[in-house]
């Protein structure tokens, strides 16, 4: 589609203009009154908000970086359980069928219930502290790590097991030996997944109940009727995502290396 | 004589490891257990936990009481509404972005850096951002539902063209087609799949996305019912609105594989 | 040149001083160099084993590829890019997953704008004549290897194309379901006389087939090398000792360069 040498130039460069001219094109509106400051702020307000916030605690009595850690922390934890429970529960689905039988109609249950539906009740059980958000963020990862785990042990080339078979293996060391090793590429796979949810739920959740948290922060804009507090807290949102992202990722690979060495 | 007797016993033994290996069995038993371990754990803490008899009589009792004003169909068809109208406009405005983004690389080039900038913001954190621009009615609701929705409907129409395989495109090439006809014969089709399998993301991102919404202000809706159940402290409306919300998700993944057979029979093959 | 030219004037389908490579640099390849035929109204086998250029080939005159140097021309003008006086079989499977049987074999006609009952009955007529009465209505996906290429076969038979391209289409088939294509393939033919380029790497095919066979070079560059005139009649008997003669020479001579 076009020629190509001039072509592949103009589109390294384009990606870099399209987001300058937004951030011009958003300062603009801001700053000609288009969109009364009301209702938007600009992106320099934005940043000076952020540098504001550094080592203010005014207006919502946590320094931003506090409220990203609060959120960072619940999020972690609940994920982390999510994984410790929910990988062995689903590999173990995949393989051995009393378990399979005996799980299955509960995590069929718990499917289509949208994580964010379980807030009010966890508010309700536990309060608006970490622990509800903990369990919370448990429940919003753990369907799709089991989904995961339960389809990679499922999808185990049935060669291999039976080759494992015809030397005398037994069920269990074949589970080991052959589909636990088979089933983790799609067990990882799972988990940038898992991650997106719970952070998601997350975020729901400290919006509608909390007392720290970037949820909080938000709320706490829409409050006092700040947007620039309120565009800091989604950007805060979007750029802790991605770290948890990042860690995830490179923790993956690190054991993935390990395992393969 | 002796072995008879072992014979006789491994048989019981394996018919008995037969019947539980059954599956329908396990699952009767799992849901039977399910539910008396729920109940026992309700009458031990009834303040917190409703017996799954209450939670029925609660849906029961929604069918012609009014809760806030209005009885529990009315409150789902308010969330479906919000579903609807906005899974609409993110379809509307989502497939003509994707594709575009999938067949020009110029187009994409300018969209996809912004878009990406956007992705790791879970739309519910804009719903701050939502009312204050349009107050706590129905757009800000129906707007952030569409930033949700909106999200995997460009994304698969994006792959959706761009993993088309080259050689259809030399086969219409071969049959004389020219560029219109390719893409209305093979650029379209061939890229349905991949937008229907967005469409079904996006659906059951929408519903998860209205239940948020609501449950950050609103009068009607699911959402609205199950914190409503909280701040009422009345456990049981929330398992059941809970259940509600439960069955209509797992009825709209239903509707939509049902579509998908209409619209794509071929798709059998590509799942093999 | 010059000479060439004039040489290959009176055939169908003209491959005048070609060559490709591909990539650039360091990385540039020549995949096939200094090949000059002509083909006529005939069933003509391109033989040559993996990866000597024979898809490449094909290509070229498909229009699908442009070739480095040199020219093709079919009834003496020269290709350009791809249309619907070639009809090309492709190696892998490569119908409309969306389209049934009837679908895709009326496809080249409705892309001409033809009316919908016209090319329903011209489409029927085709599949008829390929064997698939009865499965108008199934799609790809329900269908054999070899009613695949079937359809592949009267899809492109259907736009009556100068000359028929068939790349390996039985390649991907069973040895049983392959001998059984073999022999409708010259039915369809002989129903319907077509000049036909038919690429194998199946000697036996080959000769089976072919008219003449034309054997390329294994070798990257892909060069041609000898052309064998089949002189059989037909319906072919593959255990016949002229058949095994001629397999026996091609055999001998085709091993030399692997
Ligand atoms: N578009 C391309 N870019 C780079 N290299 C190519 C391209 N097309 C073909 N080649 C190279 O040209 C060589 C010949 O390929 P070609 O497919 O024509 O051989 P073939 O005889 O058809 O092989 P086969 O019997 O496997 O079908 C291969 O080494 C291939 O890697
Ligand atoms: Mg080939």
């Amino acid at each position: 589609m076009g020629k190509k040498s001039t072509n592949t130039l103009v589109l390294r460069i384009i990606p870099y203009v399209s987001i300058l001219s937004c951030l011009i094109i958003w300062q603009l509106i801001v700053v000609l009154n288009i969109v009364p400051n009301t209702l938007l702020a600009s992106p320099l307000q934005v940043i000076k908000l952020f540098i504001y916030k550094l080592n203010h605690t005014q207006p919502d009595g946590g320094l931003i970086l506090v409220h990203a850690f609060v959120s960072l922390k619940e999020a972690l934890i609940g994920y982390v359980l999510a994984l410790l429970i929910g990988i062995p529960l689903g590999l173990a689905m995949g393989w051995f069928k009393p378990i399979d039988g005996l799980i299955r109609p509960l995590f069929e249950i718990l499917r289509p219930i949208p994580p964010v539906a379980w807030i009010p009740l966890t508010i309700f059980w536990f309060g608006i502290g970490l622990s509800g958000k903990v369990f919370i963020i448990f429940l919003a990862g753990l369907v799709p790590v089991v989904i995961n785990s339960y389809t990679g042990v499922r999808m185990t080339n049935p060669v291999y097991i039976r080759m494992a078979r015809t030397y005398g293996a037994t069920k269990w060391r074949i589970f080991i030996d052959v589909c636990v090793p088979s089933a983790l590429p799609m067990v990882f796979g799972g988990l940038q997944v898992a991650l997106s949810v719970s952070w998601m739920t997350l975020v729901a959740a400290e919006l509608i109940a909390a007392d720290s948290g970037l949820g909080f922060f938000i709320t706490m804009g829409q409050r006092l009727l700040m947007p620039d507090m309120i565009i800091l807290g989604i950007l805060m949102i979007g750029l802790t995502g991605v770290v948890i992202g990042i860690i995830v990722d490179k923790v993956e690979k690190r054991l993935v290396a390990g395992m393969w060495r | 004589m002796a072995i008879s007797k072992i014979e006789n016993k491994t048989a019981v033994k394996i018919a008995l490891l037969e019947f539980l290996r059954s599956k329908y069995i396990l699952y009767a038993i799992s849901l039977i257990l399910f539910i008396i371990f729920w109940d026992i754990s309700a009458k031990m803490n009834g303040r917190f936990l409703p017996r799954p008899w209450a939670v029925l009589m609660e849906l029961i009792n929604g069918i012609n009481e009014p809760i806030a004003g209005k009885i529990l169909i009315v409150h789902l068809w308010y969330s479906l509404k919000r579903v609807f109208i906005a899974y609409a406009i993110a379809i509307a405005i989502g497939i003509p972005i994707g594709l575009l983004m999938g067949y020009s690389k110029l187009i994409n080039a300018w969209i996809k850096p912004i878009f990406d900038l956007f992705k790791p913001m879970p739309p519910i954190a804009w719903i701050s951002l939502a009312i204050l621009w349009f107050g706590i009615g129905e757009t800000s609701k129906v707007f952030i539902i569409v930033l949700g929705a909106i999200v995997p409907v460009i994304l698969n129409s994006m792959n959706g063209i761009r993993l088309i395989d080259p050689s259809l495109y030399h086969a219409i090439r071969m049959l004389g087609g020219n560029s219109r006809q390719e893409i209305l014969e093979v650029t379209l089709p061939a890229s349905l799949p991949a937008i229907f399998a967005g469409l079904q993301i996006s659906l059951s991102m929408a519903w998860t996305t209205v239940v948020a919404a609501e449950l950050m202000g609103a009068r009607e809706g699911m959402g609205f019912i199950i914190i409503r159940g909280m701040s009422v402290s009345n456990p049981a409306m929330i398992v059941g609105g809970m259940l509600v919300i439960a069955v209509t998700a797992w009825l709209l993944s239903v509707l939509m594989t049902l579509l998908e057979r209409r619209i794509c029979p071929w798709k059998t093959e590509l799942e093999h | 040149m010059e000479n060439r030219t004039r040489a290959l004037k009176n055939f169908k389908v003209q491959c005048v001083g070609i060559s490709k490579s591909f990539g650039e640099g360091n990385e540039k390849k020549l995949i096939l160099d200094d090949i000059n035929f002509g083909v006529g109204d005939e069933f003509v086998v391109v033989l040559g084993p993996g990866q000597s250029g024979k898809t490449t080939l094909l290509n070229l005159i498909a229009g699908l590829e442009r070739p480095s140097t040199g020219q093709v021309f079919v009834d003496g003008e020269e290709v350009t890019g791809p249309g619907p006086d070639r009809g090309l079989v492709f190696q892998k499977y490569t119908l409309f997953p969306w389209k049934t049987v009837m679908g895709n074999v009326e496809m080249g006609l409705k892309l001409s704008g033809m009316s919908k009952k016209e090319r329903r009955e011209m489409a029927s007529y085709y599949i008829d004549l390929v064997g698939l009465k009865g499965f108008e209505n199934s799609y790809p996906h329900e269908l054999s290897g070899g009613m695949k290429q079937r359809v592949s076969i009267a899809r492109a038979y259907v736009n009556k194309p100068k000359v028929m391209l068939l790349d390996e289409p039985f390649g991907q088939l069973d040895a049983q379901t392959r001998y059984l294509m073999e022999n409708e393939i010259i039915r369809i033919w002989q129903a319907e006389k077509r000049t036909i380029i038919f690429v194998t790497n199946n000697i036996e095919e080959a000769i089976f087939l072919g008219d003449r066979i034309l054997s390329l070079d294994g070798k990257f560059p892909g060069r041609l090398k000898t052309i064998y005139d089949v002189d059989l009649d037909r319906p072919r008997d593959r255990a016949d000792t002229s058949f095994l003669k001629i397999r026996q020479r091609i055999t001998e001579e085709t091993m030399l360069i692997l």
